[in-house]
């Protein structure tokens, strides 16, 4: 064992850091820094600009337009970006979509859709989940059947993240009704196109990022589809492993940790600094040490990536107990900002910036909206009672 | 003890319920609070008519002289309709600080008109960084020629925009947590030097901040004697709180009966998902959370009348349980929703926004805790 950093890692991390100091607009930090939802523009405005720097996918293999960086690469690269207020990158289509396309699609598929995704061009919404179909995914309804040289969509999807902004959808549908998991397939609609209906769902912390889909008679060429027909299972699941070190968001929420601080130094309660008060501050070090422990075990995750004889369930470990920090931290910032908690910050205008805020100290606005948002966390991505689930049954096997 | 309810109080409960089950669905609620300011004033005449903001004062000044029960029953049917009025405001923490200042002329003709729904008066007297500490007061008032000059800043004076007065502590001596010094002043909207600035919360009802600079104030508007506000103000915080759990116990207690019925209602893997134990016994721990606050509820409502020391040790008890349950309950009953729990559309949301702000209201539970503490160490 050696648990000293890699030197040349450290360095990276420098060299990062300058480049996003350097390159990262102030309009996008200002948004951005605030935890409301981000705006498309600015998503592909900085990834634009980091397609000139060559590292619009930092996941992703040199081979495929990537950066060929190592997992703590990655990580460092993350932990940057999300500190100095950039916007994520598309997670749909760089680590779903983009991947199952260069891995299972065609090289026509590759050049039609992740070339121009690099550029920014192409922004992805996920179909997945169907009303009657969420943690049981695999029961969803929505049909695609073949008619000559076409596939013919009908159906109801749920959920879909910036469904609003997207171009194209990936959609996990229904091929062969006589089977479960194995009667579903993956295919690629464009969001204009005819019989597509996609309406916004509006969250408890009054932001739209969700959206709902409807599919009427929508007609697609049969080259839409991505990898073999009935496979779309195998293909919606081969990532997850892959992703597992990243599921504790440590990067987002050291951000929300270190803004915790800030509050707490900042508010007075009794006249006092609240980071004073010594139950608080108990508080405040146990979160501490909660976050501790999940990059440790993060850290271990990205240096045994790939590596399938280690079969700890350590994404479900770290996604249950890293989104129960987010929300605890979020429930903290709220009752840290006191009277100020309760007032709604509405989000800013994209286009003037004009914004209409009660009067607040200048970290006010956002903390509201993104400490709502946060109750989905622990529900999206596979809720905690199934990872519980997968934990006691995969591992522990009872 | 009985621990039943009398038979006026089952007709009282009878009454709020049907008032918030036929005039307060999740609809009506919806319109009052986007298009309707979060405020109807026929909501607020019935609340007249029907007694309810009469009856928690004191017989001399008007009122019908219930007891703090009566409150509790009203605020948690109230509480499970989610109603944005700010009946606790003006009927519990107003109120009672009017009633505890020992007031008389036109404070207590105030007073005397909350019930009829004539006047709304709410207390302005948080401040930024009080953050639950009653004592502490920074807003101050220098004495002139005719009277009073305010100068200071309110926060979260729930109520303030539908209110006729504005009951402002500030202080007339000592330092800004002494509890000594502070005095109450009766104002009203227009007040020269006063401003309102309103904000909307997070549980869609209204609130101020009140900004006051050198606002002029007669002398004849000093409530209560000078520099000995601080007693009444703790005793109406003492109710404030009590009741906002009272509150809090209709808002849990609905939360978990719809998130209840959507488990049996609710099918994935071919089931109701209420048959997955994992969320049975999510259930029964939210139930437990939720009955030790009613019991914690019964336990502050028997000590409002005790001494100072007992009075608040029960109730900082009773508001740490709720605080806890609060999270429990609202947190979860969005989890075992699944994604329609986040949702603007869907009721369940809105029980954990307003769950939320109660339990950072008066004093959170690590406020409280302190409090038990210091309380204990006497
Ligand atoms: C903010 C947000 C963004 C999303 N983005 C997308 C997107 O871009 N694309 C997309 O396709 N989907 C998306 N989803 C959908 C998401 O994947 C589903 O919400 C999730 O799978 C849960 O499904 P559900 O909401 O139907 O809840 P349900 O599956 O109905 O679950 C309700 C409750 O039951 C529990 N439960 C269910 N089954 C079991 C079991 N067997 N044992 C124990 N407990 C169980 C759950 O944990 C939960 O607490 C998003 C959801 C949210 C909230």
């Amino acid at each position: 064992m050696d648990f000293d950093f890699d030197p040349a890692d450290e360095s990276f991390r420098e060299e990062v850091r300058s480049f996003i100091h350097d390159a990262l607009p102030a309009d996008i930090r200002e948004r951005n820094v605030r935890n409301y939802h981000a705006n498309r523009a600015d998503t592909r405005r900085w990834t634009t600009i980091l397609h000139e720097r060559g590292w619009s996918a930092p996941s992703w293999p040199v081979a495929k337009g990537g950066t060929g960086w190592t997992p703590m690469q990655q990580f460092i690269f993350d932990e940057e970006n999300f500190a100095a207020g950039a916007p994520l990158l598309e997670t749909g289509g760089l680590k779903m979509i983009g991947p199952v396309i260069y891995t299972f699609g065609t090289p026509a598929q590759h050049e039609r859709f992740n070339v121009p995704f690099l550029r920014g061009e192409i922004s992805w919404g996920q179909g997945f989940s169907e009303p009657g179909a969420g943690s049981d995914l695999a029961s969803l309804t929505t049909r695609a059947e073949r008619q000559g040289d076409e596939w013919v969509i009908t159906g109801h999807k749920m959920w879909t993240t910036n469904g609003h902004y997207a171009n194209w959808l990936y959609l996990l549908v229904r091929t062969d009704p006589t089977q479960k998991q194995r009667g579903l397939s993956l295919i690629l609609v464009p969001a204009d196109a005819p019989g597509v209906t996609i309406s916004p769902i509006i969250d408890i912390g009054e932001g739209h990022s969700l959206n709902e889909m409807f599919f009427d008679e929508v007609r697609v060429p049969a080259e839409n589809l991505v990898g073999e027909e009935n496979k779309g299972w195998t293909y919606a699941k081969f990532l997850l492993d892959r992703e597992r070190a990243f599921s504790a968001e440590i990067p987002r929420n050291k951000r929300n940790f270190a803004l915790l601080k800030q509050i707490a130094r900042e508010a007075r309660r009794g006249g006092r600094p609240l980071i004073e008060d010594g139950a608080f501050a108990a508080r405040l070090a146990q979160l501490e040490s909660d976050l501790d422990g999940l990059t440790w075990m993060t850290l271990r995750a990205l240096a045994r990536q790939g590596d399938s004889s280690w079969d700890l369930p350590v994404g479900s470990i770290l996604k249950v107990r890293g989104t129960e920090l987010q929300q605890t931290i979020g429930e903290m910032h709220v009752e840290a900002l006191g009277d100020r908690g309760a007032y709604v910050y509405p989000e800013p205008d994209f286009a003037t910036g004009e914004h209409h805020w009660p009067p607040g100290p200048d970290y006010a606005p956002g903390v509201l909206a993104d400490f709502l948002y946060r109750r989905a966390v622990s529900i999206y991505g596979g809720s905690n009672e199934i990872q519980r689930t997968i934990i006691a049954r995969q591992y522990l096997g009872l | 003890m009985d621990f039943e309810l009398n038979h006026e109080q089952v007709l009282l409960q009878d009454s709020v319920r049907r008032f918030v089950e036929k005039q307060y669905d999740f609809d009506t609620r919806r319109k009052l609070v986007r298009e309707g300011g979060g405020f109807d004033p026929k909501h607020w005449a019935v609340f007249a008519e029907l007694g309810w903001l009469a009856i928690g004062l004191p017989e001399k000044h008007g009122g019908l002289g219930g007891s703090a029960v009566e409150l509790a029953i009203i605020l948690e049917e109230l509480g499970k309709g989610l109603v944005v009025e700010p009946f606790l405001p003006v009927a519990v923490l107003a109120a009672q600080a009017l009633a505890a200042a020992g007031v008389t002329g036109e404070a207590a003709q105030v007073l005397a008109d909350i019930g009829t729904g004539a006047a709304r008066p709410v207390l302005a007297h948080g401040e930024i960084d009080a953050l639950g500490e009653i004592a502490f007061v920074e807003t101050a008032a220098v004495r002139g020629a005719s009277g009073w000059s305010l100068t200071g800043r309110k926060s979260l004076v729930v109520g303030a925009p539908f209110a006729t007065h504005y009951l402002v502590s500030a202080r007339t001596s000592g330092a800004p947590d002494d509890p000594q010094g502070i005095s109450l002043f009766l104002l009203q909207p227009g007040d020269a030097g006063l401003e309102r600035i309103d904000v909307r919360l997070s549980d869609s009802s209204r609130a101020s901040e009140i900004v006051l600079s050198a606002a002029e104030v007669p002398a004849a508007r000093l409530i209560g004697t000078e520099g000995n506000a601080f007693a009444a103000l703790a005793a109406a915080h003492a109710h404030a709180t009590t009741l906002i759990c009272a509150e809090a116990i209709g808002a849990m207690d609905k939360a978990l009966w719809i998130t209840r019925d959507y488990l049996k209602t609710r099918q994935q893997f071919g089931q109701p998902i209420g048959n997955f134990q994992a969320l049975q016994h999510r259930m029964a721990d939210m139930l437990i959370e939720l009955e030790l606050s009613r019991a914690q509820l019964f336990g502050a409502l028997a000590a409002l009348g005790s001494a100072p020391a007992v009075r608040d040790r029960a109730v900082s008890s009773a508001k740490v349980q709720i605080g806890k349950a609060a999270r429990l309950v609202g947190g979860q009953a969005i989890q075992l929703h699944g994604g329609i729990g986040i949702t603007e559309e869907y009721v369940i949301g809105h029980y954990f926004k307003r769950l939320t702000m109660i339990n950072n209201a008066f004093g959170n539970v690590g406020y409280h805790l302190d409090r038990m503490s210091r309380l204990a160490a006497v």
